[in-house]
């Protein structure tokens, strides 16, 4: 009984699977048109496409003289805009050995002939290099850039092995001026080291490469900064050299110069020794050109309020460890006096009176504890402590123990006397409305005050090889010992600095120029401090560029030290 | 007792293998002549004539391209590479048409299985190429997912079949389970295009095997909100749909391709005579049905339209006349994997789909990507042999659509 009924259960499951298979195969059958008929609904919106491609004019406008004419990289220009890198569409010399087709005759005529016919058009060519390698068989470039004018000479040769591929080219017009700026274009094309790495995406952007990018240099002001920087580290046998001209209300950086340089339209392996950039990569303890920013802080914590005040200088004991001034300075100096003869112990007393932690937070206000503030890829960052002990911010208010990068300094000159206010450097050019609007670091008394003391230490203390005749410069030297050798410092290996501003009656532009160990020549009378051989740099510059940069030389105008002037004692 | 019992596996005699006409090896190739489609096969090899001039035409630009300062590949460097492929490609495609129907399942169930674990391998053993994994490195290296595309309509199908012997098993949402797995491994490397198009051969096996017109409408719709939602959650797409949508900035791929694709007008401008190919990146592949329009005219892309259509209508409307369902389903499959991606790579080139980074199966240089092509196509043709001599026992396509239109009219109150 159990039995036939399974049996017969299943029979029924039986046919009830029969007629499954029979509907779904039925379904099946039909649904295939279905997927046929969606398929040959696709092929034929892609024939129609194909066929409104082909009546329509879609291609014919498609290459436009525009397009023909739009260079394959955007250019870089000056703020002037003068042209500082540009797309140059130049010729390459090509051997192509299987040119005709006959790989082991390649040439019509005897390589030794083809040799010397291409020497009358290239006469720095070596006839038996070049016999050789037409010889050889082997394809490869001749030379890399041909003129228009030679490429047709190359022509008339008549050799079909020699080609002229046309590559399109970086050309910088200005040669080496400014390279670490712009940095250069590699072999692949892709932008290096400078605003060529930076601008890479903007430079290769179809839509735009058409605008040529304004930068904020100013390739006049930039000759003449390399020049003096390159005619002061060759007088005083420097290793390297670094300036920079900024302006104080902006931020725009106006030149920046870092030496030796390199040359971008010719990348070689000494070039290469030189793209490090001291300007922005570099850090250094700048010395001494740190002690107005100390006495800015100290002015504008309230600490110094007299400025008739006077300083003990004697040598102070701390921790294991004496600062004292390079020379003797007396018992006692003043707030200008200080900053006039440069008194490390004076410095150190105003940093103490005013504690840590006002000068810290001045420092970190002026960005010295992070990477500077510019577009360049190489920014160096700057050895900076977190722990502020009172020994630190002794050492630190005279400029050790804290490395920064020249354009750190430059940036925080620039709040020192622009009224107060810090603003990150740049190198695009800025409209007015582009200024940022920066942070305020110093009160505009305070300011006003720093302008007085600049100048009076151009006037009368160490920076006075810098005062250029009715330029109405002020700033503060800095010979700083670099780190190194058995009592912590070298004696001899020294970092000299000048921090400037002009004029500073109303201060427009900061100047920064600072050599690498430089020696004592005849040229510094033996000396190697920042006095006989930085300043005297920024005492040659300002002249030639002042004029450019619309300050003009006025010896009736001059920021009013009256009241400060009797503080000094001295010759006027 | 439930009327639809299902069928209970009992140990009994298994059953006899079919008889099979044993002959000498000429004669089974014989019968292999007359069992396969021959029409399907002549198409294909037709569309792989036409590829091979075409990588001949895009291989000068391709190798400009990759050629470095140290390195100059000769200009026929990938034709020369292509015909290798295309030869080994060829024995592959005729010895799985060789194959039995059921030894075609074997191993397309098998492939399906081991290229699906190597696939769960990517994100692990993965070697990233241009930002995306989806390559494993095994002495040569492949993409599993080009090989797992031959095994899974045929994985797909068989599954679907085993509703014929219970009606009771989920099949429908297994496979859309496995479909839901493999689409979101493809994700992850990323590779939308390629989880698109299996999600397509998911999509066409489920339409087929039966599944309620009003539950494909709803699958539409969440078709549709799932691309809103990539759109939104899903980086690699948005920028591909972005770049689509806003027309793309002019030089870029796509307009680059569209460029090519005109600058031969109708007849195209003769073979190695095109310029605009130059500056296409991967002319060779991806964007190879531009360079054809370039140097053999807007027609000849018309015609090679026409050719993957030729072939899905030819496979499918045979397919209708089909008894067996698992070969219905399968064929079906296949033939959706490579036409749909041939027409999303045509249409990517046609500016009328985001650009996918997918080649055009059959014509495009593709190393190991031919390759699975071709076993793609060879099973293809084994599972549709049929025999010419076997008449219909069912009733035909008319009288099916006959009794549905009575049964309607039944229905009707």
């Amino acid at each position: 009984m159990n039995a036939l009924t399974v049996s017969t259960a299943i029979s029924s499951g039986r046919v009830q699977l029969v007629s499954l298979r029979k509907s779904s195969l039925d379904t099946a059958r039909l649904r295939v048109l279905w997927v046929a008929m969606i398929f040959a609904f696709v092929a034929a919106i892609a024939v129609i496409r194909i066929g409104y491609f082909g009546v329509s004019d879609r291609a014919v406008t498609s290459t436009s003289l525009e397009e023909a004419l739009l260079p394959p990289r955007g250019e870089l220009t000056d703020r002037n805009g003068v042209p500082l890198a540009r797309a140059f569409p130049a010729y390459a010399l090509w051997y192509n050995p299987d040119a005709m087709g006959d790989a082991s005759n390649p040439l019509v005529k005897s390589p030794q002939r083809v040799a010397s016919e291409l020497k009358a058009i290239f006469p720095d060519i070596d006839v038996a290099d070049i016999a050789e390698m037409l010889a050889s068989g082997r394809s490869g470039y001749i030379r890399r850039r041909v003129l228009p004018e030679d490429a047709n000479r190359v022509q008339d040769i008549g050799e079909l092995a020699l080609e002229l591929p046309r590559e399109s080219d970086r050309h910088y017009p200005q040669g080496s001026m400014g390279a670490h700026i712009l940095g250069f274009v590699d072999s692949a094309g892709k932008g290096k080291v400078g605003m060529e790495q930076v601008l890479d995406d903007r430079l290769n952007d179809p839509v735009l490469r058409n605008t040529p990018v304004a930068l904020s240099i100013d390739m006049r002001a930039q000759g003449a900064l390399e020049d003096e920087l390159r005619r002061g580290m060759l007088a005083v046998n420097a290793k390297g050299a670094a300036g920079i001209i900024l302006d104080v209300d902006t931020g725009e950086v106006l030149a920046l110069a870092s030496l030796p340089e390199f040359d971008p339209n010719r990348i070689d392996s000494e070039g290469a020794g030189n793209m490090f950039n001291r300007v922005t990569n570099q850090v250094y303890e700048l010395g001494s050109t740190f002690k107005p920013l100390t006495v800015a802080a100290a002015i504008d914590a309230g600490s110094v309020r007299d400025f008739g005040k006077r300083y003990d200088v004697s040598p102070i004991k701390i921790g294991g460890f004496t600062i004292k001034d390079s020379h003797d300075l007396g018992a006692s100096l003043n707030v200008p006096e200080i900053l006039i003869h440069s008194s490390n112990t004076g410095t150190a007393r105003i940093a103490d009176q005013m504690g840590g932690e006002k000068l810290q937070r001045t420092w970190m206000d002026l960005g010295l504890n992070e990477r500077p503030h510019i577009e360049l890829p190489a920014r160096g960052f700057p050895i900076w402590h977190d722990d502020w002990p009172r020994i630190r911010n002794m050492t630190v208010s005279y400029g050790h123990g804290i490395a920064v990068t020249p354009l750190h300094l430059a940036s925080a000159y620039a709040a020192m006397v622009n009224g107060g206010v810090w603003r990150p450097a740049t190198l695009h050019k800025l409209e007015a409305h582009e200024v940022p609007k920066g942070r305020r670091v110093f009160k505009a008394s305070t300011s006003s005050r720093m302008r007085q003391l600049l100048r009076m230490i151009t006037l009368y203390g160490t920076g006075r090889n810098a005062d250029a005749k009715g330029f109405r410069v002020g700033g503060k030297t800095g010979s700083a010992e670099k780190p190194g050798g058995s009592a912590g410092y070298k004696k001899t290996s020294l970092v000299s600095t000048f921090a400037a501003a002009f004029p500073m009656d109303r201060p427009r532009y900061v100047i920064i120029a600072m050599l690498d160990e430089p020696q004592g020549t005849t040229a510094s009378s033996f000396q190697r401090t920042a006095a006989w051989n930085a300043a005297p740099i920024v005492g040659n510059l300002v002249p030639r560029i002042g004029p450019l940069l619309g300050v003009r030389p006025d010896d009736t105008r001059d920021v009013d030290i009256s009241d400060l002037r009797p503080m000094v004692p001295g010759e006027d | 007792m439930s009327a639809t019992q299902p069928y209970i596996p009992r140990s009994g005699e298994r059953a006899a293998n079919p008889d099979r006409f044993r002959g000498s090896r000429t004669a089974e190739l014989k019968i292999w002549w007359r069992e396969i489609d021959r029409v399907l096969l002549f198409l294909v090899l037709a569309l792989m004539a036409i590829g091979t001039a075409a990588v001949a035409a895009a291989s000068p630009a391709s190798a400009d391209r990759l050629s470095t300062a140290e390195v100059r590949l000769p200009e026929l460097y990938f034709y020369w590479a292509h015909l290798r492929w295309q030869f080994v490609g060829l024995f592959v495609l005729f010895g799985a048409s060789m194959l039995t129907v059921d030894n075609a399942r074997r191993i397309g169930v098998l492939l399906a299985a081991a290229m699906l674990f190597a696939l769960l391998l990517v994100p692990v053993l993965g070697h990233e190429v241009n930002g995306a994994k989806r390559w494993i490195e095994v002495g040569m290296r492949f993409q599993p997912s080009e090989f797992l595309k031959p095994g899974f309509a045929i994985a797909l199908a068989w599954i679907i079949t085993w509703r014929l012997r219970d009606p009771n098993l989920p099949v429908i949402a297994m496979v859309t389970g496995i479909m839901g797995l493999i689409g979101a491994l493809l994700m992850l490397q990323p590779n939308l295009g390629e989880a698109i198009l299996f999600g397509g051969v998911w999509f066409v096996m489920i339409l087929i095997a039966g599944v309620s017109v009003q539950r494909i409408a709803v699958l539409m719709g969440t078709g549709i909100a799932a691309l809103t939602a990539t759109y939104f959650l899903y980086d690699n797409a948005r920028h591909r749909i972005d770049s689509f949508l806003g027309g793309g900035t002019a030089f870029d791929q796509v307009d680059l391709a569209e460029r090519t694709l005109l600058a031969g007008g109708w007849t195209g401008s003769g073979l190695w005579l095109g310029v605009r190919k130059m500056n296409l990146p991967e002319a060779h592949t991806d964007y190879i049905f531009s360079v054809i329009g370039e140097e053999f005219g807007l027609l000849v892309c018309a015609v090679i339209v026409l050719l993957y259509l030729a072939i899905v209508v030819r496979v499918l409307v045979r397919l209708a006349d089909e008894e067996n369902l698992f070969v219905l389903l399968a064929g079906a499959g296949l033939v959706t994997q490579i036409t749909g991606q041939a027409f999303i790579n045509i249409l990517v080139n046609l500016q009328l789909f985001p650009s996918k980074g997918m080649t055009l199966p059959l014509v495009s240089y593709g190393g190991s990507s031919t390759i699975a092509v071709c076993l793609c196509v060879g099973l293809l043709i084994a599972i549709t042999r049929r025999n010419p001599f076997l008449t219909r026992e069912t009733p035909g396509l008319r009288a099916i659509l006959s009794d549905r239109l009575i049964a309607e009219e039944r229905t009707r109150p």
